[in-house]
């Protein structure tokens, strides 16, 4: 399988700052990549990359196509929504279907206008009339009637409740989501789309700092519970991360193999949110 | 080839959408406001007064109708059409510079330039949907409103002389030449969008390069440039051309926003005020269209060329949100 994205030793400066170092990732059809990383690591400038927005040094290709060269010509494949509430504010909701109808030429405008039925938004309502939640809606519903071959969303809940937030993701997973096409997604609630992320990126300092599929990371981290007694035996492993709970130790280990400690206690699959916080700790300290 | 057609004409109508009240909704709204002004004159005073044109030649006209021939009937209708004509392209102006001066600056600043981006539009086909707007939807919007506003203003006048037991037929529509007087103003959008096409040129550029305020951009950096050009030319050249620089810019406002007058006076325009009763509508599109034999107007052109090419450029390369 080729893949849809290839990036090759991308760089970018932004003066003497920089904001990607030697970027190399591939990405395949099908998937669903979670691209995780603290604020000003680089995640929105890698993104920017790919949707054509802003140049970089390097080898990069999107479904064959040198994205700033071809920007427009991209977006007829790829969607993005790349913040919430980015829609103009003074547009009807039909007139921005009708918009979008006209340049777009692989919008479905039915598809839309029942996905839009789902929801408070009325194609009476000016955009700057909705709540932020129901403009999120109202872009997701227009991005799911594209018929595209990549999906970018760049912290496309940030700011909303917890209950349109798992709408959000439960709408694009269910109605949308099948394996011929892509989702690059950033946020920095983790824990909310961990279970719908085929491959997870962690980025830091502009650089890639782990590229797995979520089964690899399964089978290299693990997480146990260590009680008291072998405290000493299980530090002489090398954990990632200790906290301390009710007298007994959560340990955070990357491990070759599950035999190596189980022996020490109760092993859990790790939460990707722990396993960011200890990767991101690491040469911290 | 069709397609970028379809979606150039969407561009044209997003534009349109959003700047509604401003092109269709401005001329319409001074249409009503200048009938008010004339209804108020006219209950306000004992005499009927209509002073809208400011002319004696209407208040005449109304006071002894009968007795005046058509010839001054028409003349003084002429007159009132030009005169609201002429206010007409100054406001459109007005209306074209802010437009202009927002157009590549309020989705960067609102965000929505990533919604604009993310749609198969080229940033080529953006900006020149700006300045298209600028030079035909905003205009076409304004001989809209300028067509509702006089006949407005005609019905209005009619009913006076309906009340005062005049037939407005015979005296008012029988003696109003629409062809010349609407013919006057298209002909006038389209030479001041010529005229003003530098200064549209150049404020798309000040709306795509500012980083805030894209207004103090676009005014105060030319100020501040002729400035320096005159001290410079002052003191070190010793006054050689020390006017050219803002006497340029002052001949392409002047010229921008008086169409009607941009055939008449060519070296000493500024001193030059359009006057409605020295001129009759023929003549005022004939000068017009003379007066685009200037080579300044060729000089405008390749400088808008330049900003606007700049201006894509900008839109395409740098804003990069």
């Amino acid at each position: 399988m080729s893949a849809l994205l290839k990036a090759h030793n991308l760089n970018k400066h932004y003066g003497k700052f920089q904001a990607l170092k030697n970027i190399n990732i591939d990405i395949n059809r099908g998937k669903v990549v979670g691209l995780i990383g603290p604020n000003g690591a680089g995640k929105t400038t890698l993104l920017k990359a790919v949707l054509g927005l802003a140049p970089c040094d390097g080898d990069l290709s999107v479904l064959g196509i040198d994205p700033f060269k071809k920007r427009a010509e991209l977006m007829k494949d790829i969607c993005f929504i790349a913040d919430v509430a980015v829609l103009p504010k003074w547009i009807q909701v039909s007139q921005l279907l009708d918009y979008t109808e006209q340049v777009h030429p692989n919008f479905n405008r039915n598809k839309a206008e029942d996905l839009i039925a789902k929801t408070k938004v009325n194609l009476k309502h000016k955009v700057k009339e909705l709540s932020k939640g129901m403009v999120a809606q109202l872009h997701l519903a227009i991005v799911m009637a594209i018929d595209a071959q990549l999906l970018v969303l760049d912290e496309p809940t940030l700011g909303l409740d917890i209950l349109f937030r798992k709408e959000f993701y439960d709408n694009l997973i269910n109605d949308y989501f099948n394996n011929e096409r892509t989702i690059i997604i950033t946020t920095h609630q983790v824990e909310e789309i961990e279970h719908i992320l085929t491959d997870v990126v962690f980025i830091k300092d502009g650089e890639i700092v782990l590229n797995s599929d979520m089964e690899s990371l399964t089978r290299d981290f693990f997480e146990v519970m260590v009680s008291q007694d072998n405290y000493e035996k299980a530090m002489t492993l090398e954990p990632l991360t200790v906290k301390k709970v009710f007298g007994r130790y959560i340990m955070l280990f990357k491990a070759a193999s599950r035999q190596q400690v189980e022996i020490l206690g109760e092993v859990q699959r790790p939460s990707v949110s722990d396993l960011f916080v200890a990767i991101m700790k690491e040469g911290q300290s | 080839m069709k397609n970028r057609m379809k979606t150039f004409w969407a561009l044209l109508k997003l534009e349109f959408w959003e700047h509604k009240g401003s092109f269709f909704k401005t001329p319409i709204i001074i249409g009503v406001v200048l009938v008010v002004m004339a209804l108020l004159s006219y209950f306000t005073t004992d005499r009927i007064v209509l002073d809208v044109s400011g002319g004696d030649n209407l208040q005449l006209a109304i006071g002894s109708l009968q007795q005046v021939s058509d010839d001054k009937i028409n003349f003084a209708l002429d007159v009132l059409m030009l005169m609201t004509g002429s206010l007409y392209h100054f406001i459109l102006f007005i209306v074209v510079f802010f437009f202009l001066l927002g157009s590549l600056y309020d989705d960067r600043k609102d965000g929505s330039i990533l919604f604009y981006k993310s749609l198969p539009v080229s940033d080529t086909q953006t900006v020149l949907s700006k300045i298209i707007t600028a030079i035909l939807v905003a205009p076409v919007s304004f001989v809209f409103g300028l067509v509702v506003s006089h006949l407005l203003m005609f019905i209005v006048i009619s009913l006076i002389l309906l009340i005062n037991g005049l037939n407005p037929f015979t005296i008012l529509w029988s003696n109003v030449s629409f062809i010349e007087n609407w013919g006057a103003f298209m002909v006038g959008c389209l030479v001041q969008a010529l005229w003003a096409l530098p200064l549209y040129g150049w404020l798309l550029f000040a709306s795509s390069v500012a980083k805030r305020r894209p207004f103090l951009l676009a005014v105060f950096a030319p100020l501040m440039a002729g400035f320096i050009w005159y001290w410079y030319n002052a003191l070190v050249n010793l006054n050689l051309f020390k006017f050219g620089f803002f006497q340029t810019i002052g001949m392409l406002f002047a010229k921008a926003t008086t169409p009607f007058a941009t055939g008449i006076g060519h070296n000493d325009f500024e001193n030059v005020d359009f006057d409605p009763t020295e001129h009759t509508s023929g003549e005022v599109i004939h000068n017009m269209l003379n007066g685009l034999m200037q080579i300044e107007l060729l000089y405008g052109l390749l400088f808008a060329t330049v900003t606007i090419g700049l201006a894509i450029y900008i839109r395409r390369y740098r804003n990069t949100v």
